[in-house]
C-alpha cells in the first residue's frame, strides 16, 4: 500500500492504494465516482474513457499510481457550475444514448475529440476517431450527430460537409 | 374512454427524462451499488465442453486468507436449492405450440444453480468461491481442485441432432427435445406435386451473442431478521425473476425483493435469470453478509445466454407465372446444453411464409441440445432467421427462374385487402400495407439510380451490390401487465412492470399517461424495477412493452377518472354523472367550479392516506405484426474481399408511433445488431477441441462507428386494430430484415462470379475466397472448353 | 491481477538498478500491452518499473538526415509532430493509425518496439526504413533486432531509449485491419532508402515482421506496382487463423505492397 495524490474533477485527493489498483477502480471504489464504467477486460470498449492531463485515456489500462500528480476529469466533472457541457446537451438533444452504459465514455471521448482535433470534423472523421468507443444500443448514428452538433456549437466552422 | 382524443405528447420526439442522470454519470447500474460488509463471489467454470464431475476439493482454497467459502452443486442441493423454472415453451395463446416427438412435453434439462453430475458446456460454473475481495476470490478459485472426467462432446448444430451424437441428457434417447410438425402436410405435398417450379435452399444462421455493454452483475443480501432476500441485478423483468428465484430458494415470493435500476442493454440476454443471481443470495444467507458478483467481459462472452443458431431447409413451389403455391421448411434450432427458452424457434415458426401470400405450408420444427452455452431470445428472437430464409429463397427463385427479384415479390405480397391475414402456419397478421412500404422504400433508397452508381463504383475498382428484403415480424410477449397510477402532490406516478434497458420507457410511457391524464409530460414520472414497489408485470421482451403498457395505463387512467369523478362530485355537491373531465380538469356544467388532479388528490389524502390512486391489471393475447421493407448498398473490393456499407434505407410500420426519436434510435441499434451478425459476429467454436474461440473483443468483431453508415430510416404508421392506441412495436424491425438484406447485397455485388455460397458472417476472407473459387472454376471451364 | 510492487524511477540508471534487483520485473511504458495481460492473469511479474514520462526517453529531433524519436513518445505525439510530418509523413500517419485515439494517447514507440507484437505497425516501419534501435547500452540495426514472434535482440534489462530513422526518398504504408482486434491482418511498409527499396511485412509473418527478398528485388529493378505481378509469397511462411488463412494473407501482402508502391507518401487503411 502507498499514498497516491492526484486531482480529480478539480479537487485534490490523496488515498492509500494497492500498487495494482487501476485508475478506474480508484475512481469507482475509492472516490465513489461510479459514472466511469467497466465494459470489457481487453481495453477495447471505451466505456472507461476519462480525461488524463487533458487527453482521453482508458482508465482501465492506467494504474492509479501512474496518475500520481495528474489531473483527471470524469463524466461527473464535465459540467461546470451546474451547466452541462455542450456535448452532454447534444447527446440528449440528438438521442445519442439509450441504456446509458457506454455514454460517459462516449461523451468524454467526444468532448476531447472536439477540443483537440486539428482541423475540420466531418462525419467520416468522427466515425474514424470514435472507433474506440463501442455502443450496442444506438448503432452510432445519433452519437455521430451529437458530436457534430456540439462541435459546431463549440467551434463554429469546425464541421464541414462530407462528400 | 377515447384514448385518441387529445394527442399532444404522443407522437412527439420529446427528449428523454432518463438522460439527465445518464449523461452526468449518475446512472445506477448494478455494479455501481456496494453494500456494507459485502464479500465477493467468483465462479469456477468448466474448461471442458462435456465432463462428469467426480469431485470438488476446496480445501486449499479455504485455507487461504480472506476466503469465506467454497460452494458446490452438492452443497446447494443439500441446502434445498431447486431448479430455475425457466418455462421455455412460449405459452401465450398465439405462440406456436412446440412439443417433443409425438406430441410429448418438451424435456428441457434441469437447471440447478450449480450442476451435480456434469458440466455440459465450456464455462458452465461448477463451484462458487467467496472471499473478502474479488482478487482474493479469483486467486482462491485457482486453487480449487475439480476432478473432471471428460466425456464425448458435440457442438455443431447438425451433428448434435444426429441419432448417434454424444448425448447430453439421459432422459432422452438423443439430443432432440422438440420435434413437431405444423401446417397442412397433405395440401403442401399436393401443391408441390402440381408445381411448375420448385426452388430449394439450406439457410445457416450461426451463433452470436448479445454483448450488452454492461456485463452482468448481482448483489445478494439476506436479512436474517426479516428472512428476506434482496437481489440487485439488471434483468429483463424484475418481477419474473423474483418469482423464479423464490422458487429456487424455496421461499414465498414475498420474501424476495429484486431491484433492477439502470440496465446496460438487454437484447434478450437478461430475459432469464442467471445462476449467479441465486448463488449470491444463497451465499449471503450462508455467510451472514452481502455477496457481490460481477462478470468479466470474457465471462459474458462465454456465459451470457446466446442467440440464434438455426439451420433451415426450405423449398418453395411456384406456378408458371411465378405465383407462390406452397412452402416446406424444416428448422433445427440449437438450444445449447439445456433449454432456457424456445422463443426463437417458436416465433420463427409462426412467420416462415413472411410477407407473402403462400396458401399452404408445412413446417417441421426441431430443437437439439449441444455442448454449448444455452441460447434464448436475442433481438427479434427467431424472426431475422426466418426472414433471411424466405427472402433469400425468393432471391434464389428469381435468379433461377429469370424473374426480377422485386417483381417476383410484388406479385406475391399480401395485399391490404387481405388483412387481417392468417398465414399458412396460423399466424394472423393484424394490419399492414406491404406494397406501399416497398414503393416508399425504393423511393427513399433511390433504387432507380443503382445502375449509374454501380458503373461509378466499378470505375474505382469496386463491386457495388444492392440488397432488398421485405419483412413481417411478430410481437407477442407476456400477456399480463399491471399499472398503478398515483396522484401525488404535483406529480403523477405510474408504477409499471416493464424493464427497459435503453428503450426510454420513462419517457414514452409518460407521454401516453400525460395525454390521457391531461397533465404536462414533465409532471408524470414512471417507476420501474423494484419489486417492492412493482408488484406485477411482464418485463420487456419481444416488443411487448409499449403496447401492453399503454393499454393498461389507459385502462388504469379510465378507472382513475371514474374515481376522481366521485371525489369531485362530492366536492361539487352534484351527482357523479354530472361531473365532466376535460384536459386534466374536473368540472360540472352547473357551476364554474373546477378541480384538477392535484387538488382532488389533496382532498382524497385528507380522508385517507392512500390518496387518489388506482391499480389495474390487463391481459392481452392478440399479437401484432410490425413490418417493412429494407434496402442496402455495399461496395466490395474484389482484391481484398473488404466490404463497405454505403447506404442503408428502411421503411418500418410500427403502428402508432409514440416517440419517433426513440423509435428511430431502436431502428438504428437493431440494424447494427443485424448487420453485425451478417458481416462480423460469430461465436466460433473450435471443431477439434470444442473450445469457444471468440472470447473477447479481440476475436469477436463488433459494429463500430467506423464500419457503419448513417441510416435512412422512415416510419410508417398503419394503425393496428388490436389495442386502443393502435401500436405495433418498433424495437426489433431494424434487425429483422438485416441478415437478408446484407447477404442479398453481397450476392448482387458478386453476381458476375456466378452462384456463390457464403455463410454469415460474410467476412473479407470468405468473400475473397469465394471470388477465388469462382475464378478458378471459370478458368477450369474455359480450359476444358479450349481443349474441347 | 497478481500483486506486484510498482516503481517510478526518475532516470534510466535508477530504472535499471530497480529492474536488476527485483525477482522478476517488467518494464511498464504506455501499459496498453502489459496491463491487459496482467489483468487477465497471463503474467505475474514481481515488480513493475514504470518508464512512463521519463525525461531521458522524450524528444523528437532531426539531425544529419536522421530522425530520432525518444522511446517514451506516445503515438499521438509522433502523429502530430511537425518534424515527423515534414520528413517522414508516412511514419506520422502510421503512428496515427495505431489502435484507437485513446490508445494513441498512452502507447509508446519504445514499448511497441520492445514488445514486437507480430501484428504491430511500428516494427514494419523500423525494418523498412532501416532504422536503428538505441538502447541504454548500444545501437542495434533493425535487421539485427527483430528476431521472431515477440522476440527481439533486447536483453531483459535493456531499455529502448530511442529509434533512429534515416529519412527515406519516399515511403508508403498500406494496412488491412482485423475487424475485431483492429490490428493488421497484413500490412506492408515500402521505403525507397538510400540503399535501395526495403519492404517490410507485419501482421502476416509466422515469425513476426519480415522483409520478403523477392519483393524487394523486383521493386529495386522496377519501382512500379506492376513489377510485383509475378511475385508471390510462400503461404507456409505466413500465419493462419480464423480471421485469415495463410493463402488470404499471401494475397493481402501482394495487394497491399502494390498499393503502397502505387501511392507513396500516404498511409492507406483498408478493412
Amino acid at each position: 500500500m502507498r499514498m497516491v495524490s492526484l486531482t480529480v474533477n478539480g479537487a485534490a485527493v490523496s488515498r492509500e492504494v494497492e500498487d495494482c489498483m487501476l485508475l478506474v477502480e480508484f475512481l469507482r471504489e475509492e472516490l465513489g465516482l461510479t459514472g466511469t464504467h467497466v465494459g470489457c477486460d481487453t481495453t477495447q470498449c471505451g466505456c472507461c474513457v476519462v480525461h488524463l492531463d487533458g487527453v482521453s485515456a482508458k482508465s482501465c489500462t492506467v494504474l492509479v499510481l501512474q496518475a500520481e500528480g495528474a489531473e483527471v476529469t470524469t463524466i461527473e466533472g464535465l459540467a461546470r457550475d451546474g451547466e452541462l457541457h455542450p456535448l452532454q446537451r447534444a447527446f440528449r438533444e440528438h438521442h445519442g444514448l439509450q441504456c446509458g452504459f457506454c455514454t460517459p465514455g462516449q461523451i468524454m471521448a467526444g468532448a476531447e475529440l472536439i477540443e483537440t482535433y486539428p482541423g475540420r470534423l466531418d462525419e467520416h472523421a468522427v466515425r474514424e476517431e470514435m472507433e474506440g468507443n463501442l455502443c450496442r444500443c444506438t448503432g452510432y448514428h445519433n452519437i455521430v450527430k451529437a458530436i457534430l452538433a456540439a462541435a459546431e456549437e463549440m467551434k463554429p466552422g469546425m464541421v464541414s460537409e462530407q462528400r | 374512454m377515447d384514448v385518441l382524443k387529445s394527442l399532444r405528447a404522443i407522437g412527439q420526439p420529446l427528449r428523454r427524462k432518463e438522460d439527465q442522470r445518464l449523461i452526468t454519470g449518475r446512472g445506477r447500474f448494478t455494479d455501481d451499488f456496494s453494500l456494507a460488509g459485502q464479500a465477493w463471489a467468483v465462479m469456477l467454470r468448466s474448461p471442458h465442453p462435456h465432463a462428469a464431475i467426480r469431485g470438488i476439493d476446496g480445501s486449499a482454497a479455504l485455507a487461504m486468507p480472506g476466503v469465506l467459502g467454497v460452494f458446490s452443486g452438492a452443497d446447494a442441493l443439500a441446502d434445498g436449492l431447486g431448479e430455475i423454472p425457466h418455462n421455455p415453451v412460449p405459452s401465450t395463446r398465439f405462440d406456436v405450440k412446440l412439443t417433443g416427438r409425438g406430441g410429448t412435453p418438451v424435456y428441457i434439462g434441469e437447471h440447478l444453480l450449480l450442476p451435480v453430475d456434469r458440466a455440459r458446456y465450456v464455462g458452465e460454473p461448477v463451484a462458487m468461491v467467496v472471499a473478502e475481495t474479488r482478487q482474493l476470490a479469483l486467486t482462491a478459485a485457482e486453487a480449487v481442485m475439480v476432478d473432471f472426467e471428460p466425456l464425448p462432446w458435440v457442438a455443431e448444430t447438425a451433428a448434435s441432432a444426429e441419432p448417434d451424437a454424444p448425448r447430453l441428457w439421459d432422459a432422452l434417447a438423443d439430443n432432440i427435445l422438440v420435434d413437431a410438425t405444423f401446417g397442412d402436410v397433405a395440401g403442401t405435398d399436393a401443391a408441390f406435386g402440381a408445381a411448375a417450379h420448385v426452388v430449394t435452399m439450406t439457410a445457416r444462421i450461426g451463433r452470436v451473442t448479445g454483448v450488452p455493454m454492461e456485463p452482468r452483475a448481482a448483489i445478494g443480501e439476506f436479512d436474517a431478521q426479516t428472512g428476506r432476500y434482496t437481489l440487485y441485478a439488471g434483468s429483463g423483468g424484475a418481477v419474473r425473476q423474483k418469482h423464479e428465484l423464490a422458487k429456487v430458494l424455496g421461499v414465498e415470493p414475498a420474501r424476495v425483493r429484486v431491484i433492477s435500476h439502470d440496465v446496460g442493454g438487454n437484447f434478450g440476454t437478461r430475459n432469464r435469470a442467471y445462476v449467479e443471481f441465486g448463488l449470491v443470495m444463497w451465499a449471503s444467507r450462508r455467510l451472514g453478509r452481502p455477496v457481490k458478483f460481477r462478470a468479466d467481459r470474457s465471462e459474458s462472452f462465454l456465459t451470457d445466454y446466446q442467440g440464434r443458431d438455426l439451420i433451415s431447409e426450405v423449398s418453395l413451389a411456384l406456378d408458371a407465372e411465378g405465383k407462390f403455391l406452397a412452402l416446406r421448411a424444416s428448422n433445427l434450432s440449437n438450444v445449447g446444453a439445456r433449454c432456457v427458452s424456445l422463443s426463437p424457434l417458436s416465433k420463427g415458426s409462426g412467420l416462415i411464409t413472411g410477407s407473402y401470400d403462400i396458401p399452404v405450408a408445412t413446417l417441421r420444427s426441431r430443437a437439439t441440445f449441444s455442448n454449448t452455452m444455452p441460447t434464448q431470445a436475442y433481438r427479434s428472437s427467431g424472426r431475422p432467421e426466418v426472414t433471411f430464409t424466405i427472402e433469400r429463397l425468393i432471391d434464389k427463385a428469381a435468379h433461377e427462374l429469370g424473374y426480377d427479384r422485386l417483381d417476383l415479390r410484388r406479385r406475391n405480397l399480401i395485399a391490404p385487402s387481405q388483412m387481417p391475414y392468417t398465414n399458412a402456419v396460423g399466424s394472423q397478421y393484424d394490419s399492414g400495407e406491404y406494397e406501399k412500404n416497398m414503393d416508399r422504400l425504393l423511393e427513399i433508397g433511390d433504387w432507380a439510380g443503382i445502375e449509374a452508381r454501380r458503373r461509378e463504383a466499378r470505375s474505382r475498382g469496386k463491386l457495388l451490390g444492392v440488397g432488398f428484403a421485405n419483412y413481417v415480424e411478430s410481437s407477442i410477449g407476456s400477456p399480463k401487465e399491471r399499472a398503478d397510477v398515483i396522484v401525488r402532490q404535483n406529480t403523477v406516478e405510474i408504477v409499471i412492470g416493464t424493464q427497459p434497458a435503453g428503450q426510454g420507457h420513462e419517457t414514452s410511457f409518460a407521454q401516453v399517461a400525460a395525454d390521457l391524464l391531461g397533465v404536462p409530460f414533465e409532471q408524470v414520472n414512471i417507476t420501474l424495477g423494484d419489486t417492492d414497489v412493482v408488484s406485477a408485470g411482464g418485463g420487456t421482451h419481444s416488443g411487448r412493452s409499449m403496447r401492453h403498457a399503454s393499454t393498461v395505463i389507459a385502462l388504469a387512467v379510465s378507472d382513475l377518472i371514474d374515481k376522481a369523478k366521485v371525489l369531485a362530485a362530492d366536492a361539487f355537491h352534484v351527482a357523479p354523472q354530472l361531473v365532466e373531465f376535460e384536459e386534466g380538469v374536473f368540472g360540472t356544467p352547473a357551476t364554474n367550479r373546477s378541480l384538477d388532479w392535484f387538488e382532488l388528490a389533496a382532498q382524497a389524502r385528507a380522508k385517507d392516506p392512500a390518496g387518489l390512486r388506482v391499480r389495474r391489471d390487463n391481459e392481452m393475447h392478440t399479437p401484432v405484426f410490425p413490418n417493412g421493407s429494407c434496402m442496402c448498398e455495399i461496395e466490395i473490393d474484389p482484391e481484398t474481399g473488404g466490404l463497405e456499407i454505403i447506404r442503408y434505407s428502411t421503411v418500418d410500420d410500427v403502428g402508432r408511433c409514440i416517440n419517433p426519436m426513440i423509435v428511430h434510435g431502436q431502428t438504428h441499434g437493431g440494424i447494427a445488431q443485424g448487420v453485425g451478425q451478417a458481416l462480423w459476429e460469430s461465436f466460433v467454436i473450435d471443431p477439434d477441441s470444442g473450445q469457444p474461440l471468440a472470447g473477447s473483443f479481440t476475436d469477436y468483431a463488433m459494429p463500430r462507428s467506423d464500419n457503419l453508415p448513417s441510416f435512412n430510416a422512415e416510419i410508417a404508421e398503419v394503425i393496428s386494430p388490436t389495442n386502443p392506441f393502435g401500436i405495433k412495436a418498433g424495437g426489433e424491425g431494424g434487425t429483422t430484415p438485416a441478415l437478408a438484406v446484407i447477404m442479398s447485397a453481397v450476392e448482387d455485388a458478386l453476381a458476375e462470379y456466378g452462384p456463390i455460397d457464403i455463410d454469415m458472417p460474410a467476412t473479407p476472407l470468405k468473400i475473397w475466397t469465394a471470388i477465388q473459387t469462382a475464378r478458378e472454376a471459370a478458368e477450369e471451364t474455359a480450359k476444358s472448353e479450349l481443349v474441347a | 491481477m497478481y500483486p506486484f510492487i510498482y516503481h517510478r524511477p526518475t532516470n534510466l540508471a535508477e530504472a535499471k538498478r530497480l529492474f536488476r534487483t527485483a525477482t522478476d520485473a517488467s518494464f511498464l511504458s504506455g501499459g496498453h500491452t502489459l496491463l491487459p495481460a496482467l489483468k487477465q492473469r497471463l503474467a505475474a511479474p514481481s515488480d513493475l518499473v514504470d518508464l512512463w514520462g521519463m525525461a531521458e526517453l522524450q524528444g523528437i529531433a532531426l539531425s544529419g538526415g536522421r530522425l530520432t524519436i525518444g522511446g517514451g513518445m506516445v503515438h499521438a505525439a509522433v502523429a502530430a509532430s511537425e518534424i515527423v510530418r515534414a520528413h517522414i509523413p508516412v511514419l506520422a500517419g502510421l503512428a496515427g493509425s495505431i489502435g484507437d485515439r485513446h490508445v494513441r494517447h498512452r502507447g509508446t514507440i519504445g514499448g511497441s518496439v520492445a514488445n514486437n507484437d507480430p501484428a504491430a505497425d511500428y516494427p514494419s516501419a523500423v525494418l523498412a526504413l532501416d532504422g536503428t534501435i538505441l538502447t541504454d547500452r548500444r545501437r542495434i540495426a533493425a535487421d539485427d533486432y527483430f528476431s521472431g514472434l515477440y522476440e527481439t535482440a533486447r536483453e531483459p534489462d535493456e531499455i529502448v531509449t530511442a529509434i533512429e530513422f534515416p529519412v527515406p526518398l519516399s515511403a508508403g504504408y498500406a494496412k488491412f485491419r482485423n475487424a475485431a482486434s483492429r490490428y493488421a491482418l497484413a500490412a506492408v511498409f515500402v521505403a525507397r532508402t538510400i540503399s535501395g527499396v526495403r519492404l517490410a511485412v507485419t501482421g502476416a509473418g509466422a515469425s513476426g515482421v519480415f522483409r520478403p527478398a523477392v519483393f524487394e528485388a523486383a521493386l529495386n529493378a522496377d519501382f512500379r506496382p506492376e513489377a510485383l505481378d509475378d511475385v508471390t509469397i510462400d503461404p507456409d511462411a505466413l500465419l493462419s487463423d480464423t480471421a485469415a488463412t495463410a493463402a488470404y494473407r499471401a494475397n493481402l501482402v501482394k495487394v497491399l505492397a502494390r498499393r503502397a508502391v502505387a501511392r507513396q507518401g500516404v498511409v492507406q487503411i483498408f478493412k
